[in-house]
Parts: C-alpha cells; sequence; structure tokens
C-alpha cells in the first residue's frame, strides 16, 4: 500500500518515457499508478513523476491539482463518491448522502477513524440511468435504497478486515 | 493593411493586428487584464469586449482576440458592452478583500483602475468570499494570494516568456493559486518580472514593501548599469534611499522585462560604506575646495615632471559626458589621453565593437527575432541575463542556439552546447583546428534568415571579435547581414572604446617604470579591473599621487590621496553606449543623500539637525568635471558640444531619457590595427578559467544588500573527469594552486563543462577578486585534504 | 415497445460483452473490409457527409463535413481522437454503448482514420469507466492480432494504431481542444480557436475529434449506405438513430437506441415507462445538463436538432433527465448550476467567479431569501455570461437558466413572494 511505484512499474514506465516523443501524455497514468498503489498521492509521489518525465514537481503539481480524482491528502482505504448531480440528485441522491454521513459517522471530506472511509461529493458518474449511485474506488453501485448502501460499506468492512 | 473605423474614428493597422491593437492605436484604451504587450491575447479575462457593429462575425468580441478586418466598424461604448464589462468588473470582484487601503499596489494598481472603468462600482454579492493560504516565495516577492484576479499573467510571464519552471497555476475552477510546489525561493532570475506584470497586488515586491506609497515615490527613467546591455529601468526612492527598480519600456532592448540584477541590485545606491564626501589626505572638505586642490596638484605634477607624468582614467562604468570631458581636461593639460578600459584584452574587444564591427551590431530585439543564433565564448545567464531571455524568445519563435563555451552554460531555453575551450574556440575561429564543426555552422549560418552571432569580449578578446567579424562578414549576403551582437565588459564599455582615439600603452608597465607620478581615475578601480591585479596594486603604490572619482568603495578610494565622490546612474543624467552601440540617456530619480534610515537610525524625527542634507555631497562625475574646466554648461549643451567633437555621437543631443535610443554611426572603414596575437596552447594541465558570476562578480550589485541572498559563494568547478582523476570528491574543500597563490575552495563538478578547465568566479571582496575575467585561461593545479 | 432498428445495439445483451467472435459473427469488421478495399478515403468522407451523421458529442456538428476539413494530404503524424470523457450529468450512452459492443469503436476509428489518412488514435475515457477500458484494451488486441490494427491493414498498405488514455475526472476534458490539452499531460484548459484541431491539434498536428456513438455509426454507414442511414430518422432532416439514455422521474431509467425523430411523448411513455409514482410530467433537460427546459407543452416534439432548436432547446447529446409535477425548478438549476461552477476550469471569468455568483442567487432565492432585484440580477447574470465565455462550457450552464427563465420564471417568482420554495412544506 505505501509504495509509490513497483519496481516492475519503474521500469516499464521508464522504457516508455524513452520511446515516446512527449513522455508528458503520461503524466495522468502515472499520477493513478502512484495512487492505485499508495491511496493517494503523496509529495514524494509528484516528485517521482517528475523525475521520471523530467518535468519539475510543479509541472506535475499543476496537473495533479486540477483533476478531482488525483488525491493530493490521504483518503481513506476506500473512497466513496456520492454522485451530487442533477439524475442522482432527482432520485434520493441527496437523502443516501445524508444517510452515508450518519451511517459513517463522517461529513464529506472526512475520513472514518479506522482510516477506510473518505466520503467524496462528486459530479455525475455516467450512471445515470442507475440513479442514485456512488463509486467506491473505480467500482460504481447503483441504483442504491439507503440499505444497499449500508450493505456495500459492511461488505467493505469485512474485506478490509479479511 | 485593413483600414476599420472604432468609435467613428478610422485607423489602418498592419495585418494580424487586432481590434485592440488597432484601438489603442487611436489612444483608445479597453479595459483589459489578460492581455500584455509582451504576452499578448489569451482571451481569459473577457474584460476587453467591444461590440463589432459592422464585420463577419457581428456582436460582442473579445477586442484582444478578434482581427481588425477590412471595414469593419467597431464601438466599444454600446449599452452591450458596457454591460458586460461592468458583470466582468463584478465578477473579478466576487472574491477580492477589498484590502486597498493597506495593499502595497496602491497606486498603481489596475485593478482598481479596469474595476472603475468597467463601470462596476456597487457590489451586490454578500456570500462568503474565497480564501488562500500564502506562500513563501523567498526574499524579492511577496504573495497576497487572497488579491488574485486570475489573469494567469504572472504564470504566463514566470514559464512561458521567462522559462521559468518552479511557479505556476494549480489548481482550478474559483480556487486556481499561483505559486511554487512548496514555499521557497524563486529559482528564475527573471522572477521579479512577475512584480510588474501583476494587475493588482498579489505579488509585490518584497524588498520594497511598507516603503512607500507610489505616488510619493520619486522615479525616473533609467538605465541598468550592471552590465553591456543597457536596459530600461525605472528606479523609484525616497527618504533618499533607493526602494526599487522596475523594468522600462524599450522594444530594441530589454522589451518590458529586466533581470533580477537589474532589478534588485540597485542598493549599492544606499551602502553604508559609499565615499560621500570629497576628502584630501583624509580630511573631509568641501568639494569645491578638493576640485581646486586636484587642479592644482596636477599643474604641480605637470611642471615637475611634465605632461606625461599625469595619466588618466576613464571607464565603462563613468558617463559618457564625463568620460568626454575627462578626454577634454587631460587634452588641456596635453596630456596622454585616457584609457577608458584598464585590462588590455578586453580593451581590445572594445574596439573591434565600436570599430569594425560596428556596422552589424545586432539589438535585443534582433536577437528575439533570429531564427540562428550562435553563442560563442559567451555565458548569457551570468554575463548578460537578458540576452538569455532574447534567445529563448527566438527559440519560441523556432529559432535554434547554438553555443560554443567551456562552462556548463544554462539558458532558459532549448539549445545546443559544444563544450569547448577558449583556446579551441579561438583555433576554431582561426580556421586552424578541427573544421569540421565550423563547416557545418557556416553553412547554417549562410542559409539562416536572420542570423545572430553572439562573441563574449572576456572569452574571445579582441582576437575572437575580430575573427568572428570575418565570419560575418562571409556570410553576409545580399539581403541580409549576419549580425553579431558582442557582450562587452560594462554598461558604457562602448562609450570608452569610442572616446579612445588610439590604443594606449598598458598602464601598468607605465606605472612599473615610473613614468607616471599621478594618477586621475574615473569611477575605475585599477587594482580590481586591471588582469594582474596584484601587480597592479604594488604599481599603484609607487605613484605620488592617487585622485579618485567615485560612487563606490574600492581600493582605489580607500588609498586615493584625493576623493570626490560622484552620483550613482539614479542620481543624475548621463548617456551610456550599450553592446550594440545604442546611445540611451537615463534622469536622475533621486538626490544624493544618506538614507533617512541610516542616519536617524530609525528614529524620526531626526535627533540632529544640520545646514545640509547628509551626505549630498556627491554630484555626477560630468559636473565636476566641468567645475575642473572651468565650465557650467546645461547637459543638453554640452552633449551639443560633444557631437561636434565627435561625429559618431550626432543625435546624442536629442536623446530623451525613457526614449528608444538612437544607435551611434558606424566608423567608417578604415584599416583597423590588428590586434596582438594571442598565443594559446592546447594541450596539457589544467588550466584556470576565471569568470563573471551573474550574483557576486559585478561590482554595484554585489554591494547591494538586497541580492545577498543571490550571491555565490567563491567555488571552483570542474568537469568530473578531473575530479576523478585527481580522487577528489564534488562537495570537499580543495587547495587551488596558481601563481597568483593558494586558495582553498569547494569543489562542484558539471559535467557539461569542458574538459582541463578550472573555473572560478571573480568575486569582488573575497580573495577571488584576483582572477579578473578577460584574460587568457592561466595555468593551475587542484590538490585535495589538508595541503 | 415498437421494435425498431438497433445498429449500435444489436449487440447489447443485458451483463455481456460482444468481442471480436460475436462482433464478426454480426458483420464486424465488414464496413473495414469494404472501406480499405473497394473506396477511397474520399469516398468515405463523401459517404459520411451524404449520410447526414452529426457529432453524437453534444454541439450536433456534420461529421462528413469536418472531415472534408481535414487536410489528409498532409505529411506527418496526425491523430484521430476519440472523445469518451461523457461528463455531462444526464448523459451516459457511451459509457453504455461500450460495455455492449466496444470493436463498434475501434472498426469505427480505424475506418475514420483511412477516410482522413490518419495514423493514430487515442480514446480519452473518463476516470469512472473502468470496465469500459478494460474491454477497449481488450478489443484493441483482439483487432490487432486480427489484422484490423497494425502497420498493414488488411493487406492494404494504411496502417492506424489506437490507445487509450484513462482521465482522472473532469467534465472540461471533453471540451475538444481541453480534452487534447489534457492527452498531452498539460493543464486541461481550453485552447482558443481557430487554430482548430483539424489545423493544429494533439501534439501541434492535424487532429479530429469525434464522439463514441458518431465514431461507432461510422461501419454500419459504409455497409448500409447514406440513404438507408438517413432515412432511418423520422425527420426529413435527421440521420439515422440515436442512443438516447434517459433518467429522472421515470419508472424505467434505460439507455434506448431509436431513431433520431421520435416524439418525446413516445419516449416517454413508451421506453421510459411513463413519469415515476404516476405523477405528471413537469419538464425535462432533452439532451443533458447543458439544454435548456422543456415543458408538458413541448411533448410531442421530434426529438431532433433543428425541431430542438426551433423550440429554444437543444438535441444534445439526446441524454433525457425528466422532472416530476413536485419539482422545484429553481432548485434543479441550482443542481445543474453548482454541477458547472464545480466543473470550470478556471481559465475565464465569466465562468470562473459568474457561475458561483449565479449559485449564489438562486441559493438565496431557493432559501426564500431572494428579493426582484435578485431576479434581475440572475437575468442579467444569464444575459452576460451567455456567448461571452472562452469555451461553451459556461455557455452551456447557461442552457438551464435559459429554461427557467423563458419557462419557469412564475415560479422564481413564487419564491420571491412566498418567501420560501413553494414545494417543500
Ligand atoms: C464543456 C464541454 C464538454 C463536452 N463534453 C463532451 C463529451 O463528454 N463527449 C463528447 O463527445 N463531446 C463533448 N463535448 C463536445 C466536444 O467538444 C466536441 O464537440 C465533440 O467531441 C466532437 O465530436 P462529435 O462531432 O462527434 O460530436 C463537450 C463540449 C464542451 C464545451
Ligand atoms: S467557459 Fe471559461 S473557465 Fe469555463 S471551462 Fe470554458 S474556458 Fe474554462
Ligand atoms: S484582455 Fe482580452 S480577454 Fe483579457
Amino acid at each position: 500500500m505505501m509504495e509509490l511505484l513497483t519496481a516492475e512499474q519503474l521500469d516499464k514506465f521508464t522504457v516508455q518515457v524513452a520511446g515516446l516523443e512527449h513522455p508528458r501524455e503520461l503524466i495522468i497514468d502515472l499520477l493513478r499508478s502512484v495512487q492505485d498503489n499508495h491511496g493517494w498521492v503523496p509529495d514524494e509521489g509528484v516528485a517521482l513523476v517528475a523525475k521520471i518525465l523530467g518535468l519539475t514537481p510543479l509541472e506535475v503539481e499543476e496537473v495533479a491539482t486540477f483533476y478531482d480524482k488525483i488525491f493530493r491528502q490521504p483518503v481513506g482505504r476506500y473512497p466513496i463518491h456520492i454522485c451530487d448531480s442533477i439524475c442522482c440528485w432527482s432520485r434520493g441522491g441527496d437523502a443516501l448522502a445524508t444517510h452515508l454521513r450518519e451511517h459513517l459517522g463522517i461529513d464529506f471530506g472526512e475520513t472514518t477513524a479506522d482510516g477506510l472511509f473518505t466520503l467524496l461529493p462528486s459530479c455525475c458518474l455516467g450512471a445515470c440511468g442507475r440513479a442514485p449511485a456512488i463509486m467506491v474506488g473505480q467500482n460504481t453501485y447503483g441504483p442504491l435504497t439507503t440499505d444497499d448502501a449500508d450493505r456495500i460499506v459492511d461488505a467493505l468492512r469485512q474485506e478490509a478486515q479479511g | 493593411m485593413p483600414t476599420l473605423t472604432i468609435d467613428n474614428l478610422s485607423v489602418t493597422i498592419p495585418d494580424g493586428s487586432t481590434i485592440f491593437e488597432a484601438a489603442a492605436q487611436l489612444g483608445i484604451v479597453v479595459p483589459h487584464f489578460c492581455y500584455h504587450h509582451a504576452l499578448g491575447a489569451v482571451g481569459a479575462c473577457r474584460m476587453c469586449a467591444v461590440t463589432v457593429v459592422e464585420g463577419k462575425m457581428p456582436g460582442l468580441k473579445m477586442s484582444c482576440m478578434t482581427p481588425a478586418e477590412e471595414g469593419m466598424v467597431v464601438e466599444t461604448d454600446t449599452a452591450q458592452a458596457m454591460e458586460f464589462r461592468e458583470h466582468v468588473g463584478e465578477w473579478l470582484m466576487t472574491n477580492h478583500p477589498h484590502d486597498c487601503p493597506v495593499c502595497d499596489e496602491g497606486g498603481e494598481c489596475q485593478l482598481q483602475e479596469m474595476t472603475i472603468s468597467s463601470g462596476h462600482g456597487v457590489r451586490n454579492y454578500r456570500g462568503n468570499k474565497r480564501t488562500y493560504q500564502n506562500q513563501d516565495l523567498g526574499p524579492f516577492i511577496a504573495q497576497e494570494m487572497n488579491r488574485c484576479i486570475q489573469c494567469y499573467r504572472c504564470a504566463r510571464t514566470y514559464q512561458d516568456y521567462c522559462g521559468g519552471r518552479d511557479f505556476g497555476p494549480m489548481g482550478s475552477r474559483q480556487r486556481v493559486f499561483f505559486g511554487r510546489f512548496t514555499d521557497g525561493m524563486l529559482e528564475s532570475d527573471f522572477s521579479g518580472n512577475i512584480v510588474d506584470v501583476c494587475p493588482t497586488g498579489v505579488l509585490t515586491d518584497k524588498t520594497f514593501r511598507f516603503k512607500t506609497r507610489l505616488w510619493d515615490l520619486q522615479q525616473a527613467p533609467s538605465i541598468c548599469p550592471h552590465c553591456s546591455l543597457g536596459c530600461a529601468t525605472v528606479p523609484g526612492g525616497r527618504y533618499r534611499e533607493i526602494q526599487r527598480v522596475v523594468s522600462g519600456v524599450n522594444v530594441q532592448t530589454n522589451g518590458h522585462f529586466i533581470c533580477d540584477r537589474g532589478r534588485f541590485g540597485s542598493s549599492y545606491v544606499n551602502h553604508p560604506k559609499r565615499p560621500r564626501q570629497a576628502r584630501v589626505d583624509g580630511t573631509n572638505v568641501p568639494v569645491a575646495q578638493a576640485l581646486n586642490r586636484l587642479r592644482d596638484k596636477i599643474a604641480g605634477v605637470i611642471a615637475e615632471h611634465g605632461p606625461g607624468a599625469v595619466a588618466f582614467v576613464g571607464s565603462g562604468r563613468a558617463s559618457l559626458e564625463a568620460n568626454w570631458l575627462l578626454k577634454q581636461w587631460a587634452r588641456s593639460l596635453k596630456c596622454p589621453a585616457p584609457v577608458f578600459e584598464l585590462h588590455p584584452r578586453r580593451g581590445r574587444a572594445i574596439r573591434q565593437a565600436v570599430g569594425p564591427l560596428s556596422s552589424h551590431l545586432a539589438s535585443l530585439r534582433q536577437v528575439r527575432k533570429s531564427d540562428l543564433v550562435l553563442v560563442i565564448g559567451a555565458d548569457p545567464l551570468n554575463e548578460a541575463p537578458m540576452l538569455a531571455l532574447a534567445l529563448r524568445q527566438a527559440v519560441r519563435e523556432g529559432g535554434r542556439i547554438v553555443v560554443l563555451d567551456p562552462r556548463p552554460v544554462d539558458l532558459p531555453c532549448v539549445f545546443e552546447h559544444h563544450p569547448l575551450t577558449q583556446e579551441q574556440i579561438l583555433c576554431l575561429l582561426a580556421g586552424r583546428c578541427e573544421t569540421g564543426l565550423l563547416n557545418n555552422l557556416l553553412s547554417e549560418l549562410m542559409t539562416a534568415r536572420r542570423p545572430v552571432l553572439v562573441g563574449g569580449s572576456d572569452l574571445l578578446g579582441g582576437v575572437g571579435l575580430q575573427l568572428l567579424g570575418h565570419l560575418t562578414e562571409s556570410c553576409d549576403n545580399d539581403d541580409r547581414y549576419c549580425l553579431i551582437h558582442p557582450l562587452l565588459p560594462r554598461v558604457n564599455s562602448f562609450g570608452g572604446g569610442l572616446l579612445e582615439d588610439a590604443p594606449q600603452e598598458d598602464l601598468l608597465e607605465r606605472l612599473e617604470n615610473g613614468r607616471i607620478k599621478a594618477l586621475v581615475c574615473l569611477e575605475s578601480d585599477p587594482g580590481s579591473e586591471h588582469p594582474e591585479a596584484g601587480r597592479m596594486q604594488l604599481a599603484l603604490s609607487r605613484l605620488d599621487y592617487l585622485a579618485v572619482f567615485d560612487c563606490l568603495p574600492t581600493h582605489a578610494t580607500r588609498r586615493a590621496d584625493l576623493l570626490l565622490p560622484t552620483a550613482t546612474t539614479v542620481e543624475g543624467d548621463g548617456v551610456y553606449i550599450n553592446n550594440e552601440g545604442r546611445m540611451q540617456a537615463f534622469s536622475a530619480a533621486l538626490q544624493p543623500g544618506i538614507p533617512i534610515a541610516a542616519v536617524t537610525a530609525g528614529q524620526h524625527p531626526p535627533r540632529e539637525f544640520m545646514p545640509e542634507t547628509p551626505g549630498s555631497q556627491p554630484q555626477p562625475a560630468w559636473q565636476m568635471l566641468q567645475d575642473l574646466l572651468g565650465e557650467r554648461h546645461s547637459v543638453t549643451a554640452l552633449r551639443r558640444a560633444m557631437e561636434q567633437s565627435e561625429p559618431r555621437l550626432e543625435g546624442m543631443s536629442r536623446l530623451q531619457p525613457g526614449d528608444e535610443g538612437i544607435k551611434v554611426a558606424p566608423q567608417d572603414p578604415e584599416p583597423v590595427e590588428e590586434s596582438t596575437v594571442e598565443i594559446w596552447s592546447q594541450d596539457g594541465d589544467l588550466r584556470l578559467l576565471p569568470v563573471q558570476s551573474c550574483y557576486g562578480s559585478e561590482v554595484a550589485s554585489s554591494l547591494s544588500q538586497t541580492v545577498t541572498p543571490r550571491l555565490v559563494t567563491p567555488r571552483l568547478m570542474v568537469h568530473p573527469q578531473e575530479a576523478q582523476q585527481r580522487h577528489l570528491q564534488e562537495g570537499e574543500d580543495v587547495t587551488l594552486k596558481t601563481a597568483h597563490g593558494l586558495f582553498r575552495l569547494r569543489l562542484f563538478c558539471d559535467e557539461r563543462m569542458a574538459t582541463r578547465r578550472a573555473i572560478v568566479p571573480c568575486l569582488p571582496g573575497t580573495p577571488l577578486e584576483i582572477f579578473v575575467p578577460g584574460g587568457l585561461s592561466l595555468p593551475c593545479d587542484i590538490e585535495g585534504g589538508a595541503s | 415497445m415498437k421494435q425498431t432498428e438497433q445498429l449500435l445495439f444489436k449487440n447489447r445483451r443485458p451483463g455481456e460483452t460482444a468481442f471480436l467472435k460475436e462482433y464478426e459473427g454480426s458483420g464486424g469488421y465488414l464496413g473495414l473490409k469494404k472501406a480499405v478495399r473497394e473506396m477511397t478515403p474520399k469516398e468515405v468522407c463523401e459517404l459520411v457527409k451524404a449520410s447526414g451523421l452529426r457529432g453524437r458529442g453534444g454541439a450536433g456538428f456534420p461529421t462528413g463535413v469536418k472531415w472534408s476539413f481535414f487536410p489528409a494530404e498532409n505529411p506527418g503524424p496526425k491523430y484521430l481522437v476519440c472523445n469518451c470523457d461523457e461528463m455531462e450529468p444526464g448523459t451516459y450512452k457511451d459509457g453504455e454503448l461500450l460495455k455492449a459492443d466496444p470493436h463498434q469503436l475501434v472498426e469505427g476509428m480505424i475506418i475514420a482514420a483511412y477516410a482522413m489518412q490518419i495514423d493514430t488514435g487515442y480514446i480519452f475515457i473518463r476516470y469512472a469507466y473502468k470496465e469500459q477500458f478494460a474491454y477497449l484494451e481488450r478489443a484493441i488486441v483482439e483487432a490487432t492480432e486480427a489484422g484490423y490494427l497494425g502497420k498493414d491493414i488488411l493487406g492494404s498498405g494504411f496502417g492506424f494504431e489506437l490507445h487509450v488514455h484513462g482521465s482522472a475526472g473532469r467534465y472540461i476534458l471533453g471540451e475538444e481542444t481541453a480534452l487534447l490539452n489534457g492527452l498531452e499531460g498539460k493543464r486541461p484548459n481550453p485552447r482558443s480557436k481557430p487554430p482548430f484541431p483539424a489545423v493544429r491539434g494533439l501534439f501541434g498536428r492535424p487532429t479530429t475529434v469525434n464522439n463514441v456513438e458518431t465514431l461507432a455509426n461510422i461501419q454500419h454507414i459504409v455497409n448500409g449506405g447514406a440513404v438507408w442511414f438517413k432515412d432511418l430518422a423520422l425527420t426529413v432532416e435527421g440521420a439515422g438513430t440515436k442512443l438516447y439514455g434517459l433518467s429522472g422521474h421515470l419508472e424505467q431509467t434505460a439507455c434506448f437506441e431509436l431513431p433520431v425523430g421520435i416524439s418525446l411523448r413516445e419516449l416517454i411513455d413508451d421506453y421510459g415507462g411513463g413519469v415515476w409514482q404516476g405523477r405528471a410530467f413537469k419538464s425535462c433537460l432533452p439532451g443533458g445538463a447543458s439544454t435548456p427546459f422543456l415543458t408538458a407543452d413541448n411533448l410531442d416534439v421530434a426529438l431532433d436538432y433543428q425541431t430542438l432548436e426551433a423550440v429554444g432547446s437543444r438535441f444534445g447529446t439526446a441524454g433525457v433527465t425528466v422532472f416530476d409535477d413536485r419539482t422545484c425548478m429553481v432548485a434543479v438549476t441550482l443542481n445543474l448550476i453548482r454541477f458547472f461552477a464545480r466543473e470550470s476550469c478556471g481559465w475565464c471569468t465569466p465562468c470562473r467567479d459568474g457561475l458561483p455568483l449565479v449559485v449564489w442567487l438562486l441559493e438565496k432565492i431557493e432559501r426564500g431569501q431572494g428579493t426582484d432585484d435578485d431576479l434581475q440580477m440572475l437575468k442579467a447574470q444569464h444575459r452576460n455570461i451567455c456567448g461571452n465565455s472562452f469555451c461553451a462550457l459556461a455557455e452551456g450552464a447557461m442552457g438551464p437558466v435559459d429554461g427557467l427563465l423563458s419557462n419557469f420564471e412564475q415560479e422564481v417568482v413564487d419564491h420571491i413572494q412566498k418567501g420560501r420554495c413553494p414545494f417543500t412544506a
């Protein structure tokens, strides 16, 4: 969980960079890989990506801070993105969000004490036909009742323990 | 060349211009933020909206982004445009903290001006404001992000124009932040420009913080004295101290920007050790008395030893007027003409620029527009920083840069570097050795459309510049010249060179053989400027009489028998001629005097009262020299007289401070002195190359307390191969052995530099000041450990 | 439910994805074979032009016309970029298409590349489409192995390589020039046009950007012909079928492939199962979050580009979000504007700072604290933001405000007069 890039990834990217005329195009791939491994992208992750691409950390940071799904702050093991866009909102997204906040005992932007869940509001997840929807990590669930949401959370808790 | 109508006025402008530019030509200022002359238009702020009444695409348009078309009819003050601009004002102000009373931008805030001109005056938004946490951007620049209006000018200046890579926009939506990855000093040597371009009080000059409101600031157009490029500046001060320098605008030279040395390197003016009092034999006296004494003393020496016993030294730091008057004075006494450059090799280089090369000199603007620049024996960031920025602009326009230089040259752009030694470069130019590279470059030069050769006078010397001259001539063709941009030692080196009638014998020899009894130095310091500084200092001690005019504390001012304090660039009027032969006038922003802060030790009101302003004795050198000659002409009259006596200065009396300047006439083609052939040895051992460092080598800026954080420390730099051979480690303290003695220095390695060379920066005020750049490399050796 | 001709959803089975075998089994890659073997690139362009296909990414620009601007003869690298950012609320059709049948896009892209003589393609896909990303990668491997992708496709001498690029979540990347910056690894602010991507696009080279659905239609046009394709639509001007993504207050919210020009009523009643919980239809977004609201008066309008423009809205992406009669349109608009304000890239003033101001106004009105002045201010914001931002994001954001002010102004006035939202107890 703490490693920024595995040795194989590092090799793969280094080879790729050498073969590319515009290595910078890998910046999101690299940031996402660091995030997959580490859960979020720490300063060292930005610096590492910069080093691989021959950029300055600032140049990477400019891009990293633009995207919503690159986390430059620690998040829980399972970041929960709750869609708050119109389709989910029209079908109870607000209530679902309120429920999850109560159920987990955290507000948006906060992480549960056990480090498992972070609640994040998100724009449309592309699951408008399955509203209300949430995305945990990169897995989308919907339509959800509050009970469904609880079951997902409980299952993830179990997964974390097991 | 479309002709269009804007607000019922007709204007014709070049193809490719925008409505904004057309309006500007008519004197109509359309409100704007993101547009900036030097940066161009990006259409982000949307403030410059106007109504196109007739045209291909009528309607509300951003004037900065809309091409001017033939027959277009534009109105800037339709109800639609005015309503929209008012809203832009409203949007930009929603988050603004309204902290104008305590804002450092007060008095020059474009946000205030444009908000007013947009018509937005009453705030309707009552919601929360966004706030930011500021960063520490180092000693030069203060950040107050809450005032930001996201015009992106700073980032476009810092990154796009200046090539900096550690400052830029982060985040998005309504929370874009302009800053660094982490707190810390901005790395670019051009960082200060973000202060000038920021339209509001986000990025301000930290060294100027809380000092003066703009309307109380004394300012005047000036010329940066720190290198030979002669960039336009506007120094400002108050309470008898220089407080800041901002960039002036001269499209021929610096354009809109200046380097950080120019901006932050001027507090030498406030230096506590600066000569402020006339002094005769160790006693302070009024200036008039000292001048009388000087006149008598020189007359006495001439009476006793003949006119040949008095030598005059002008300089590349002194104004053209002062140098010319010095020459007049020498002539009136029938003494030998002054020397204007004490360093003989540098002197020969200057003569090349002033003479044979003068028909081929390129301005910085021409460098910016060039498609191929060969930089030969020059390290722009250290010797003339704004040249580096000009090279970057050439690259941005698709140009190519090739550098031949032994140093690990850095540039804020892509370039090709061949780390040849000084000797190899001279050899190459003389066609005496390996010619493959030269041939390639030559054929590129022949086909380039706007080629420029940059030549560093320190490395190339007279011979090198002469060879460069031959090279350009062979690359000229019917459509264009191949131009030269020589780097000269000082701001007015060209002026000195131009006043020189015939090359002088080396002053050192004349001093050593005792022929000279009295020496008059005008803003020059033989003991630190002559390549054999040690020998020179010794020779000076044989003098009967040393008289010095200067504004800086130097070896010479310290041991002068007679000292006359001169005004600095920001305290007087004058003319400098830059490295491309451009005469430019500067004018006084301040009166000399000891800063109130220094006099009162921070107390107010002052506890002591005196009839005259403390420290106000310094005068422009040319005024004192006129007194010596018994004249009192206005500057203009003086300049007219100069034009009469030196035809190449034609136009000088028409110069206005802040204008583009006038190029001196090229020298008539006439046979030129063949420079002394320089001897070079190719091979063998390690050789020492003393070089200039941007921060530390140039005397005035090195005396400026503001640039202290950037000063380089004494150091020694070699190719890693040399370190390896001697079993030395980067970072360890080593001993440099030279004919001038042993020096303990920290070792740095850089694989981009030439092998067999050891590079040291010349640093006045440190033991390394003895290594004056501009000579041929010296034998040396390095030893590790405790030797 | 009438059975209409299925092109794009021909291979769609619940919970399944068609890969090479099924795809080929249903006539996949015949279009490609026909194009590279029997047609010149120019002929393909002409055919697409004649088919009347319009861009399915929202702007509806005629695809063949766009292609005909492309400098196909230019030597050097040229790029085809497929836009699968799909982050506009209410729009999820591309995701459904790729989940069902990813090879369609791959084939469409190869033919498009052939038509414009493009050598490299990128599929730019949003963060949330993890499965679709994987399906596309698999489809590309399969297609390469089958000789449909590579240096010499089907022995034609034409070569094309295709990559998938995953994004990291921002709506602005759907804007084609912002997308190009994003692909290049730069800050994804939009670029100014001109120069258009066809002149200077990805890495400064000629580039065409097309939507997933647009590209997926190409092989069907090549196979069926322009006249056939055009005739699939129910309107005279229209062409082809369209993926309609239903969402909001309907009994069934799913994605259907139906002819262009189907009526809103038919779509809602026959395919959406009617408004949910037996309530009445109040309004809908006909084509994604940036299209002005329709009202019950518009139920019989044919869903097509011109017809919707005639009633003051847009076809957009045909993501139809329906609102029942208990919905507060101020609240709906507020939700939408919050989305746009949050997704602003931060480049231009009207969007970056203007949209938050509109959010503030709508919040105030929705809370019941609005005044007549606020309504006037809202109108002024709408008037001034429209048409004056750097890219179309802020323009799109004004779609709902436009719909609110032209169709539901009385509701705003009610909020102000009652001092509360009339839809809350
Ligand atoms: C803010 C904004 C977001 C957009 N998002 C998308 C998108 O997600 N997918 C898409 O295909 N087009 C999107 N577009 C339209 C594209 O800019 C472009 O017009 C389209 O990809 C062209 O493809 P087409 O002609 O095939 O429709 C968006 C435009 C804007 C202004
Ligand atoms: S409208 Fe302006 S701020 Fe908004 S996304 Fe487009 S360019 Fe960025
Ligand atoms: S000056 Fe034209 S948009 Fe900013």
